[in-house]
């Protein structure tokens, strides 16, 4: 690594050495015009607009949750009585704890699979082309249309049951996304799904920079399939694990879709999340007040999580 | 340096030929959409929502009037049913809503009239829609006496049943009690008395507001009124406790057909279409889908059996739906003499043909004898029916509790009493 930032290093100085040489003075200048190419203020529009399409909407929607507005009509500045409503309502409480147990459940599972797979595609399997682009897939394809599959294979009448009751399991056979003590956990199972080929491209991604030279070494020295893991590839992929698991808990956090197709939040509020509370205060029920208010909920629960997050997987401390 | 310019000229061209194009085709659609029109233009849009391919009838309405009236010109928007609220408040707010839009009466849904009237996005209406005024339901039109709506045609809320597989299983019970019996005879023989579709917030909601008819509404018709009064709460109604009480009866007795708790509305399409399930608590008008989607078998519409001996049998009859008049119109004029058109009798008639509805005029004279409706014509004749509850509902958020609390009794997460105390809270 230090081997191949040297010359870089030494190439970005040539310049500065060749502007103190006498009569190589228009030479350098020229080629420093060559390299400020652009000016900041080009991208005043990009900045307007991101500042007027997301800071500016933003902040309107979060001066909604300070009042009682239905969505059409007019409306008066209620204080923090929508918040305190949130946290004094049992099924807002619950979809907090669901969206927390759903973020952090898909991204521990989803994180480990996409671990284990990305180390046995990495290098060994013949293959491993098709078999990351299958591992992939669920990331590619809609959430959506792919939610509407699961639904049906988790049907009452769907294959999933009809596996159980043909190898003599049909006692097993349930409603599984009508089910209060399972419906949580089966949409935990379609997220991490989803969420399995994202890590394995991250992590392959981080695997890639792992150096053979020095797994091939801790080999001689006598280290095992595990000590190779734990001391060599995994501080190596330390980077690709920030990565995988802030991207993980934000993507967790805000899940919806997925929910929406699954279960509606259902049966009776054992999968609503924040997310799909937040649609249906605000669209649904005619609640914006309330919708706005638990949209800044979460968005803060968020930032506090992305943050937490990227300070444990840091690779410096002093970064 | 040349050809350097040359290309850079090139992907300009490229980007730029096609930017210009979209503009002009934009500029030309939109020029050719714009019907600004103050000027007796008898052109103008109408909204409506869909919840499946077959055509809408206020589609088929329109159609028809387009046929009568040659030089009129009506640009339809229909709207996913799901999505339908949020679209028409949205574009009600953004001043683009169509000339005519399908509301429904009350405050219960995001379409509904009262609400939008009272935020000035609807149009106030003439006496003839005044006098299609179904018996008992002004205040739901409009406030202070003026009407916002034009209503379309009554709609019955009861059971619709496959009489087929009604007559392959004997009678059909004519008291809760029997009721019990055939669902308990029905299970053993791998049926269903009743298709329903628990993970469907409507269907759960529509089966528990059955369920109050002859226990809340027969008894105390203005429950509602009182409720708006606070002078009674759901949590301290028998009525409405018994209603969900009666929702663990139901499937305790093994009424709903296997795995209902996490069914769709298609468990119920299919459940009915094949006569596995006799009756499916959905709105009347579904027969005539059902049975143009069905060939060889016959639907009918009938009432939940009462409590045996209390002669307490009702149903819900009242109109759903009504046609709007966008506030911010261009085209009234046009809207409005569509909506003269469709108030005419033979036109109200005609409706509740093409929607499988009762007409909104004229009920009295109406012949139930022979139609779907001939085993609940007695009781619309006696007057044993009132609206729909949840239209004098003042939010959403008490069929939301309703709705969602009835698939937790049937999943044991809630009590008949928690939820009724959640749409008290949800009452405000």
């Amino acid at each position: 690594m230090t081997a191949t930032m040297q010359p870089q290093m030494e190439a970005a100085k040539a310049p500065r050495r060749g502007r103190r040489a006498p009569g190589a003075g228009v030479t350098t200048r020229s080629r420093g015009r060559g390299l400020e190419f652009g000016h900041w203020w080009w991208a005043l529009p990009g900045i307007a607009l991101v500042f007027a399409i997301h800071y500016v909407a933003t902040g309107v929607g979060g001066f909604f949750a300070f009042t009682n507005w239905t969505g059409i009509g007019a409306f008066k500045v209620t204080g923090w009585v929508n918040f305190e409503a949130i946290f004094k309502d049992p099924t807002k409480v619950g979809a907090l704890s669901n969206t927390l147990f759903l973020a952090f459940g898909s991204v521990l599972l989803g994180n480990i699979a996409g671990l284990v797979i990305a180390l046995g595609l990495n290098r060994v399997i013949k293959t491993r082309y098709v078999l990351r682009t299958l591992f992939f897939m669920p990331v590619v394809l809609s959430p959506l249309a792919t939610a509407y599959i699961w639904k049906y294979i988790f049907d009452f009448d769907g294959p999933l049951n009809a596996f159980l009751t043909a190898i003599g399991a049909g006692d097993q056979a349930k409603p599984w996304l009508a089910d209060p003590q399972w419906a949580i956990w089966t949409v935990l199972v379609v997220l991490v799904w989803s969420s399995t080929g994202f890590a394995m491209v991250i992590f392959m991604a981080g695997l890639a920079g792992v150096p053979v030279e020095v797994e091939e070494a801790a080999a001689i020295d006598g280290a095992n399939l595990w000590q190779r893991f734990r001391n060599v590839t995994l501080p190596a992929i330390r980077p690709a694990v920030a990565i995988a698991t802030t991207l993980g808990i934000v993507q967790g956090l805000r899940v919806f879709d997925p929910i929406m197709a699954l279960t509606g939040g259902g049966p009776a509020g054992a999968t609503e999340t924040l997310a799909t509370q937040v649609y249906k205060q605000a669209f649904a029920l005619g609640n914006f007040g309330g919708g706005a208010a638990l949209a800044l909920v979460l968005a803060a629960i968020i930032l506090f999580f992305a943050v937490i997050q990227q300070r444990l997987t840091r690779s410096n401390p002093e970064d | 340096m040349t050809q350097h310019r040359r290309s850079s000229r090139l992907k300009a061209a490229a980007f730029a030929i096609p930017t210009i194009a979209a503009l002009a085709l934009t500029g030309c659609s939109a020029s050719a959409g714009g019907s600004d029109s103050s000027g007796g233009s008898k052109e103008f849009s109408l909204s409506f929502a869909t919840s499946n391919t077959i055509e809408s009838p206020f589609q088929v309405l329109a159609e028809k009037y387009m046929e009568a009236n040659p030089d009129v010109k009506i640009t339809f928007n229909p709207q996913p049913n799901d999505s339908y609220d949020q679209t028409l408040r949205t574009q009600l707010q953004a001043g683009n809503a169509s000339d005519i839009v399908v509301t429904s009466p009350g405050s219960g849904q995001g379409r509904s009239i009262l609400p939008l009237a009272e935020a000035g996005f609807l149009e106030p209406l003439d006496d003839t829609a005044k006098e299609l005024l179904p018996e008992g339901s002004a205040g739901t039109f409009g406030p202070d006496g003026r009407v916002f709506g034009q209503a379309t045609a009554i709609t019955v809320s009861a059971l619709v049943t496959n009489e087929g597989a009604v007559k392959e299983a004997g009678e059909f019970p004519a008291d809760f009690e029997a009721l019990e019996e055939q669902c308990k005879t029905l299970e053993s023989s791998g049926k269903s008395l009743f298709a329903l579709a628990g993970a469907a917030p409507p269907n759960t909601g529509l089966t528990a507001m059955s369920l109050a008819a002859s226990r809340v509404y027969a008894q105390d018709p203005k429950w509602n009124d009182k409720r708006a009064a606070k002078e009674v709460t759901f949590a301290g109604s028998e009525g409405w406790k018994s209603a969900l009480e009666a929702v663990n009866t139901l499937k305790d007795a093994g009424c709903f057909q296997k795995g209902a708790a996490g069914a769709g509305f298609d468990a119920i399409t299919k459940g009915l279409a094949s006569g596995t399930a006799l009756a499916g608590f959905i709105p009347a008008t579904s027969w005539k889908q059902l049975q143009s989607a069905t060939a060889g078998s016959e639907f009918g519409v009938r009432a939940l059996p009462a409590e045996e001996g209390s002669g307490k049998d009702f149903l819900y009859a009242s109109a759903n739906y009504a046609f709007s008049i966008n506030a911010a119109s261009k085209n009234k004029e046009a809207a409005k003499a569509f909506l003269a058109w469709a108030a005419e009798p033979e036109q109200t008639k005609a409706f509740a043909e093409i929607d499988g509805a009762l007409p909104v005029s004229g009920l009295d004279s109406y012949d139930f004898e022979g139609g779907a409706y001939k085993n609940v014509g007695d009781l619309i004749k006696d007057g044993k029916y009132g609206p729909l509850p949840n239209i004098q509902w003042p939010n959403s958020a008490v069929y939301d509790a309703l709705a969602t609390g009835v698939q937790g009794i049937i999943t044991g997460q809630k009590t008949p009493d928690q939820v009724l105390q959640a749409m008290d809270a949800a009452w405000g």
